[in-house]
Protein backbone atom coordinates (compact mmCIF):
# COMPACT_ATOMS: atom_id res chain seq x y z
CA UNK A 1 0.00 0.00 0.00
CA UNK A 2 1.45 3.60 -0.96
CA UNK A 3 2.53 6.07 1.78
CA UNK A 4 -0.06 8.95 1.30
CA UNK A 5 1.95 11.01 4.43
CA UNK A 6 2.52 14.32 2.68
CA UNK A 7 6.37 14.93 3.13
CA UNK A 8 7.55 16.79 5.60
CA UNK A 9 8.17 20.72 4.75
CA UNK A 10 12.08 20.57 4.96
CA UNK A 11 12.22 22.89 2.15
CA UNK A 12 12.55 26.25 3.80
CA UNK A 13 15.45 28.47 2.98
CA UNK A 14 15.88 25.98 -0.01
CA UNK A 15 12.66 27.87 -1.89
CA UNK A 16 14.99 31.22 -1.92
CA UNK A 17 17.71 29.42 -3.13
CA UNK A 18 15.80 27.87 -5.91
CA UNK A 19 14.50 31.48 -6.76
CA UNK A 20 18.01 32.67 -6.87
CA UNK A 21 19.95 29.74 -8.62
CA UNK A 22 21.70 29.10 -6.11
CA UNK A 23 20.36 25.41 -4.99
CA UNK A 24 23.47 22.90 -4.58
CA UNK A 25 23.63 19.31 -7.09
CA UNK A 26 20.61 17.45 -5.84
CA UNK A 27 18.70 19.76 -3.94
CA UNK A 28 16.90 20.85 -6.90
CA UNK A 29 14.89 17.32 -7.58
CA UNK A 30 13.76 17.46 -4.14
CA UNK A 31 12.73 21.07 -4.07
CA UNK A 32 10.69 20.81 -7.05
CA UNK A 33 9.56 17.31 -6.36
CA UNK A 34 8.26 19.01 -3.08
CA UNK A 35 6.45 22.05 -4.71
CA UNK A 36 4.49 19.96 -6.74
CA UNK A 37 2.80 18.15 -3.80
CA UNK A 38 2.39 20.90 -0.99
CA UNK A 39 0.21 23.50 -1.49
CA UNK A 40 1.82 25.25 1.30
CA UNK A 41 4.84 25.43 0.48
CA UNK A 42 3.57 26.82 -3.07
CA UNK A 43 1.81 29.41 -1.32
CA UNK A 44 5.33 30.49 0.66
CA UNK A 45 7.54 29.89 -2.68
CA UNK A 46 4.81 32.68 -4.27
CA UNK A 47 4.84 34.66 -1.16
CA UNK A 48 8.68 34.54 -1.41
CA UNK A 49 8.85 35.43 -4.91
CA UNK A 50 7.03 38.47 -4.56
CA UNK A 51 9.23 39.62 -1.86
CA UNK A 52 11.95 39.27 -3.90
CA UNK A 53 10.48 40.91 -6.87
CA UNK A 54 9.73 43.78 -4.59
CA UNK A 55 13.07 44.60 -3.30
CA UNK A 56 14.55 44.22 -6.90
CA UNK A 57 11.84 46.88 -8.93
CA UNK A 58 13.73 49.43 -6.20
CA UNK A 59 15.12 51.86 -8.60
CA UNK A 60 18.61 52.43 -8.88
CA UNK A 61 19.55 55.33 -7.41
CA UNK A 62 22.60 57.75 -9.01
CA UNK A 63 25.78 58.24 -7.40
CA UNK A 64 26.37 62.13 -6.70
CA UNK A 65 29.03 63.22 -8.95
CA UNK A 66 31.22 65.05 -5.86
CA UNK A 67 31.45 61.52 -4.20
CA UNK A 68 33.71 60.54 -7.62
CA UNK A 69 36.78 61.23 -8.64
CA UNK A 70 37.14 63.32 -11.62
CA UNK A 71 37.79 61.21 -14.34
CA UNK A 72 36.79 60.95 -18.06
CA UNK A 73 36.19 58.38 -20.39
CA UNK A 74 38.41 56.92 -22.83
CA UNK A 75 38.10 53.65 -25.54
CA UNK A 76 34.98 53.19 -23.50
CA UNK A 77 33.07 56.57 -25.63
CA UNK A 78 33.26 54.77 -29.23
CA UNK A 79 31.96 51.72 -27.76
CA UNK A 80 29.26 53.72 -26.24
CA UNK A 81 28.36 55.30 -29.57
CA UNK A 82 28.26 51.43 -31.19
CA UNK A 83 26.22 50.02 -28.60
CA UNK A 84 28.92 47.97 -27.70
CA UNK A 85 29.15 48.13 -24.22
CA UNK A 86 27.96 45.84 -21.29
CA UNK A 87 24.04 47.20 -20.65
CA UNK A 88 25.61 48.00 -17.44
CA UNK A 89 28.53 50.11 -18.33
CA UNK A 90 26.63 52.37 -21.02
CA UNK A 91 24.24 53.45 -18.01
CA UNK A 92 27.70 54.23 -16.62
CA UNK A 93 28.71 56.28 -19.13
CA UNK A 94 25.34 57.70 -20.04
CA UNK A 95 24.75 59.06 -16.26
CA UNK A 96 28.58 60.53 -16.70
CA UNK A 97 27.65 62.11 -19.91
CA UNK A 98 25.01 64.19 -18.33
CA UNK A 99 27.82 66.05 -15.83
CA UNK A 100 30.80 65.95 -18.34
CA UNK A 101 31.12 68.73 -20.72
CA UNK A 102 34.56 67.43 -22.12
CA UNK A 103 33.55 63.58 -22.80
CA UNK A 104 30.20 64.84 -24.27
CA UNK A 105 32.40 67.39 -26.84
CA UNK A 106 34.95 64.37 -27.03
CA UNK A 107 31.95 61.78 -27.94
CA UNK A 108 30.40 64.26 -30.57
CA UNK A 109 33.89 64.71 -32.58
CA UNK A 110 33.79 60.80 -32.58
CA UNK A 111 30.23 60.68 -33.33
CA UNK A 112 31.04 62.62 -36.50
CA UNK A 113 34.14 61.05 -37.40
CA UNK A 114 32.49 57.74 -37.76
CA UNK A 115 29.81 59.27 -39.58
CA UNK A 116 32.09 60.08 -41.89
CA UNK A 117 33.95 56.98 -42.69
CA UNK A 118 30.88 55.26 -42.74
CA UNK A 119 29.60 57.69 -45.28
CA UNK A 120 31.89 56.78 -48.07
CA UNK A 121 30.58 54.88 -50.82
CA UNK A 122 31.98 51.33 -51.45
CA UNK A 123 34.17 51.24 -54.48
CA UNK A 124 35.30 48.27 -57.31
CA UNK A 125 38.60 47.68 -57.08
CA UNK A 126 40.30 48.05 -60.43
CA UNK A 127 40.41 44.25 -62.37
CA UNK A 128 43.90 44.60 -63.76
CA UNK A 129 45.14 44.85 -59.78
CA UNK A 130 43.89 41.64 -59.34
CA UNK A 131 45.41 39.80 -62.11
CA UNK A 132 49.23 40.42 -61.60
CA UNK A 133 48.92 39.52 -57.79
CA UNK A 134 48.92 36.01 -57.91
CA UNK A 135 50.31 34.91 -54.67
CA UNK A 136 48.01 37.59 -52.60
CA UNK A 137 44.78 35.89 -54.71
CA UNK A 138 46.33 32.53 -53.24
CA UNK A 139 46.54 33.61 -49.82
CA UNK A 140 42.75 35.10 -49.76
CA UNK A 141 41.51 32.34 -51.85
CA UNK A 142 42.73 30.45 -48.11
CA UNK A 143 41.30 32.83 -46.16
CA UNK A 144 37.81 33.13 -47.95
CA UNK A 145 37.46 29.55 -49.60
CA UNK A 146 35.83 28.70 -52.41
CA UNK A 147 33.43 31.17 -52.95
CA UNK A 148 36.59 33.10 -53.94
CA UNK A 149 38.25 30.40 -55.54
CA UNK A 150 35.00 30.54 -57.82
CA UNK A 151 34.91 33.27 -58.69
CA UNK A 152 38.90 33.45 -59.64
CA UNK A 153 37.87 30.98 -62.14
CA UNK A 154 36.27 32.77 -64.16
CA UNK A 155 39.85 35.26 -64.67
CA UNK A 156 41.95 31.76 -64.23
CA UNK A 157 42.68 31.56 -67.89
CA UNK A 158 44.07 35.92 -68.17
CA UNK A 159 46.14 35.19 -64.96
CA UNK A 160 47.51 31.61 -66.46
CA UNK A 161 48.44 33.65 -69.83
CA UNK A 162 49.83 36.48 -68.32
CA UNK A 163 51.96 34.25 -65.74
CA UNK A 164 53.60 31.99 -68.62
CA UNK A 165 54.02 35.51 -70.74
CA UNK A 166 54.65 38.03 -68.70
CA UNK A 167 57.67 36.75 -66.33
CA UNK A 168 59.45 40.00 -67.39
CA UNK A 169 56.34 42.14 -66.51
CA UNK A 170 56.98 44.59 -64.30
CA UNK A 171 55.22 44.47 -60.53
CA UNK A 172 52.36 46.57 -60.76
CA UNK A 173 52.22 49.91 -58.64
CA UNK A 174 49.55 51.40 -56.83
CA UNK A 175 49.17 55.36 -56.93
CA UNK A 176 47.80 55.71 -53.87
CA UNK A 177 47.14 59.62 -54.40
CA UNK A 178 45.41 58.68 -57.35
CA UNK A 179 43.14 56.38 -55.48
CA UNK A 180 42.48 58.81 -52.72
CA UNK A 181 42.11 61.40 -55.04
CA UNK A 182 39.73 59.12 -56.84
CA UNK A 183 37.89 58.09 -53.94
CA UNK A 184 37.21 61.48 -52.38
CA UNK A 185 36.14 62.74 -55.22
CA UNK A 186 33.31 59.66 -55.56
CA UNK A 187 32.60 60.50 -52.74
CA UNK A 188 31.89 64.28 -52.70
CA UNK A 189 29.34 63.87 -54.83
CA UNK A 190 26.96 61.06 -53.15
CA UNK A 191 24.29 62.09 -51.70
CA UNK A 192 24.56 62.60 -48.04
CA UNK A 193 28.33 62.60 -47.83
CA UNK A 194 29.86 65.10 -44.55
CA UNK A 195 33.26 65.13 -43.51
CA UNK A 196 32.00 66.92 -40.40
CA UNK A 197 28.13 66.61 -39.96
CA UNK A 198 26.08 69.89 -39.06
CA UNK A 199 26.49 70.37 -35.28
CA UNK A 200 23.84 69.14 -33.37
CA UNK A 201 22.64 66.80 -30.22
CA UNK A 202 23.64 63.51 -30.72
CA UNK A 203 21.54 60.98 -29.30
CA UNK A 204 22.85 59.61 -26.05
CA UNK A 205 20.74 57.72 -24.71
CA UNK A 206 21.81 54.14 -24.70
CA UNK B 1 36.89 43.10 -13.34
CA UNK B 2 40.11 40.77 -14.00
CA UNK B 3 41.29 38.67 -11.38
CA UNK B 4 44.93 38.80 -12.09
CA UNK B 5 44.66 43.20 -12.64
CA UNK B 6 44.40 45.47 -9.38
CA UNK B 7 42.74 48.45 -10.57
CA UNK B 8 42.88 52.46 -9.32
CA UNK B 9 40.97 53.79 -6.55
CA UNK B 10 39.51 56.20 -9.25
CA UNK B 11 38.28 52.70 -11.66
CA UNK B 12 37.23 51.30 -8.48
CA UNK B 13 34.95 54.82 -7.62
CA UNK B 14 34.26 54.88 -11.34
CA UNK B 15 32.48 50.93 -11.69
CA UNK B 16 31.69 50.45 -8.60
CA UNK B 17 30.62 53.95 -7.26
CA UNK B 18 26.84 53.72 -8.36
CA UNK B 19 26.60 50.08 -6.93
CA UNK B 20 28.14 51.21 -3.24
CA UNK B 21 25.57 53.87 -3.33
CA UNK B 22 22.98 51.80 -3.85
CA UNK B 23 23.87 49.04 -1.38
CA UNK B 24 24.36 51.68 1.14
CA UNK B 25 21.03 54.15 0.59
CA UNK B 26 19.32 51.00 0.87
CA UNK B 27 21.11 49.96 4.14
CA UNK B 28 20.77 53.16 5.95
CA UNK B 29 17.64 54.83 4.21
CA UNK B 30 19.23 58.16 4.22
CA UNK B 31 21.16 59.87 1.44
CA UNK B 32 23.92 61.70 3.86
CA UNK B 33 24.78 58.45 5.41
CA UNK B 34 25.01 56.51 1.70
CA UNK B 35 26.94 59.83 0.28
CA UNK B 36 29.21 59.38 3.77
CA UNK B 37 29.63 55.67 3.55
CA UNK B 38 30.35 55.99 -0.24
CA UNK B 39 33.35 58.28 0.56
CA UNK B 40 34.50 56.44 3.48
CA UNK B 41 34.67 53.06 1.27
CA UNK B 42 36.43 54.91 -1.66
CA UNK B 43 39.23 56.08 1.35
CA UNK B 44 39.74 52.21 2.83
CA UNK B 45 39.89 51.15 -1.35
CA UNK B 46 42.53 53.65 -1.70
CA UNK B 47 44.34 52.84 1.47
CA UNK B 48 43.96 49.06 1.06
CA UNK B 49 44.45 48.55 -2.88
CA UNK B 50 48.75 49.18 -1.81
CA UNK B 51 48.58 45.51 -0.38
CA UNK B 52 45.70 44.04 -1.98
CA UNK B 53 46.74 40.84 -3.66
CA UNK B 54 44.70 39.85 -6.84
CA UNK B 55 41.94 37.55 -5.77
CA UNK B 56 38.38 38.23 -5.93
CA UNK B 57 38.45 41.62 -5.67
CA UNK B 58 34.34 42.06 -5.99
CA UNK B 59 34.83 39.92 -2.36
CA UNK B 60 37.49 42.04 -0.83
CA UNK B 61 35.57 45.07 -1.83
CA UNK B 62 31.91 44.38 -0.52
CA UNK B 63 34.15 42.91 2.91
CA UNK B 64 35.29 46.52 2.89
CA UNK B 65 32.09 48.36 1.94
CA UNK B 66 30.12 46.07 4.69
CA UNK B 67 32.69 46.55 7.42
CA UNK B 68 32.70 50.29 6.98
CA UNK B 69 28.69 50.01 7.12
CA UNK B 70 29.09 48.36 10.24
CA UNK B 71 31.61 50.36 11.50
CA UNK B 72 28.91 53.42 10.94
CA UNK B 73 26.44 51.91 12.88
CA UNK B 74 28.72 51.04 15.95
CA UNK B 75 29.18 54.63 16.12
CA UNK B 76 25.71 56.37 15.66
CA UNK B 77 23.95 53.53 17.55
CA UNK B 78 21.94 56.40 19.21
CA UNK B 79 20.87 57.83 16.14
CA UNK B 80 17.88 55.89 14.36
CA UNK B 81 18.37 53.58 11.95
CA UNK B 82 15.67 55.25 9.80
CA UNK B 83 15.53 58.30 8.81
CA UNK B 84 12.44 58.39 6.81
CA UNK B 85 9.51 60.05 8.26
CA UNK B 86 6.97 58.22 9.93
CA UNK B 87 3.85 57.98 7.77
CA UNK B 88 0.51 57.37 8.88
CA UNK B 89 -1.07 56.58 5.71
CA UNK B 90 -1.37 52.81 6.37
CA UNK B 91 -2.52 53.21 9.47
CA UNK B 92 -5.65 54.86 7.76
CA UNK B 93 -6.38 52.27 5.46
CA UNK B 94 -9.31 50.25 6.90
CA UNK B 95 -8.42 46.93 6.95
CA UNK B 96 -7.82 45.96 3.61
CA UNK B 97 -7.46 42.46 1.99
CA UNK B 98 -3.48 41.34 1.79
CA UNK B 99 -3.67 41.77 -2.10
CA UNK B 100 -4.91 45.25 -1.79
CA UNK B 101 -2.40 46.35 1.19
CA UNK B 102 0.27 45.03 -1.17
CA UNK B 103 -0.89 46.85 -4.15
CA UNK B 104 -0.73 49.91 -2.10
CA UNK B 105 2.67 49.54 -0.69
CA UNK B 106 4.75 49.22 -4.08
CA UNK B 107 5.84 52.68 -3.75
CA UNK B 108 9.63 52.59 -3.56
CA UNK B 109 9.87 54.21 0.09
CA UNK B 110 7.39 51.35 1.68
CA UNK B 111 9.63 48.81 0.39
CA UNK B 112 12.80 50.77 1.48
CA UNK B 113 11.03 51.38 4.88
CA UNK B 114 10.03 47.22 5.23
CA UNK B 115 13.55 47.10 4.15
CA UNK B 116 15.39 49.07 7.41
CA UNK B 117 12.94 46.95 9.42
CA UNK B 118 14.88 44.10 8.73
CA UNK B 119 17.80 43.15 11.72
CA UNK B 120 20.87 44.46 9.94
CA UNK B 121 22.42 41.27 9.39
CA UNK B 122 19.13 39.94 6.97
CA UNK B 123 19.21 43.22 5.60
CA UNK B 124 22.64 43.17 4.25
CA UNK B 125 22.43 39.93 2.70
CA UNK B 126 19.33 40.70 0.81
CA UNK B 127 20.39 43.89 -0.41
CA UNK B 128 23.76 42.19 -1.41
CA UNK B 129 21.56 39.92 -3.39
CA UNK B 130 18.86 41.76 -4.63
CA UNK B 131 20.05 44.77 -4.90
CA UNK B 132 24.10 45.02 -6.13
CA UNK B 133 23.13 41.67 -7.75
CA UNK B 134 25.98 39.45 -6.05
CA UNK B 135 25.87 35.68 -5.40
CA UNK B 136 25.73 34.17 -2.56
CA UNK B 137 29.44 32.84 -2.78
CA UNK B 138 30.25 36.58 -2.73
CA UNK B 139 27.89 37.52 0.09
CA UNK B 140 29.52 34.65 2.03
CA UNK B 141 33.00 36.24 0.99
CA UNK B 142 32.04 39.81 2.15
CA UNK B 143 30.23 38.89 4.91
CA UNK B 144 32.82 36.17 6.07
CA UNK B 145 30.40 33.60 6.72
CA UNK B 146 29.52 30.61 5.39
CA UNK B 147 27.01 29.81 2.03
CA UNK B 148 24.78 28.34 4.36
CA UNK B 149 24.64 31.52 6.20
CA UNK B 150 23.50 33.77 3.56
CA UNK B 151 21.07 31.38 2.26
CA UNK B 152 19.09 31.17 5.43
CA UNK B 153 19.33 34.99 6.09
CA UNK B 154 18.42 35.91 3.07
CA UNK B 155 15.72 33.36 3.18
CA UNK B 156 14.52 34.82 6.30
CA UNK B 157 14.82 38.60 5.51
CA UNK B 158 12.32 37.99 2.16
CA UNK B 159 10.09 36.07 4.80
CA UNK B 160 10.34 38.89 6.84
CA UNK B 161 10.06 41.47 3.97
CA UNK B 162 6.77 39.94 2.64
CA UNK B 163 5.38 40.35 6.10
CA UNK B 164 6.10 43.51 6.69
CA UNK B 165 4.27 44.50 3.17
CA UNK B 166 1.44 42.57 3.65
CA UNK B 167 0.52 43.70 7.32
CA UNK B 168 2.32 47.01 7.74
CA UNK B 169 2.55 47.94 11.04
Amino acid sequence: MADLTPAPCDIGELMSAYLDGELQPGELDHVVEHLGECTDCILEFRQLKEARATVRTLPRLEVPERLLPSFHFGPELSAYLDGELPTEEQTLVFGHLQACDECRDELHELDAARTAIRSLPGLEPPVLLDVHREPHRARWQGRRGRVVAVAAGAVAAAVIAVGVAGNSAPEPTIDLDSFTNQHVARASVEAGFTVIPAVGPVGLEP
Amino acid sequence: MAEESIPTWEDVARRYGRKIYNFAYRLTGNPDDAADLVQEVLLRVRKGLASYTPGSFDGWLWRITRNAFLDGVRRNQRRPTSALPDDDRLALVPSPSPDEVLASVRLSEDIQSALLKLPIEFRECVVLCDVVGLTYEEIATAIDSPVGTVRSRIHRGRKMLRELLTWPI
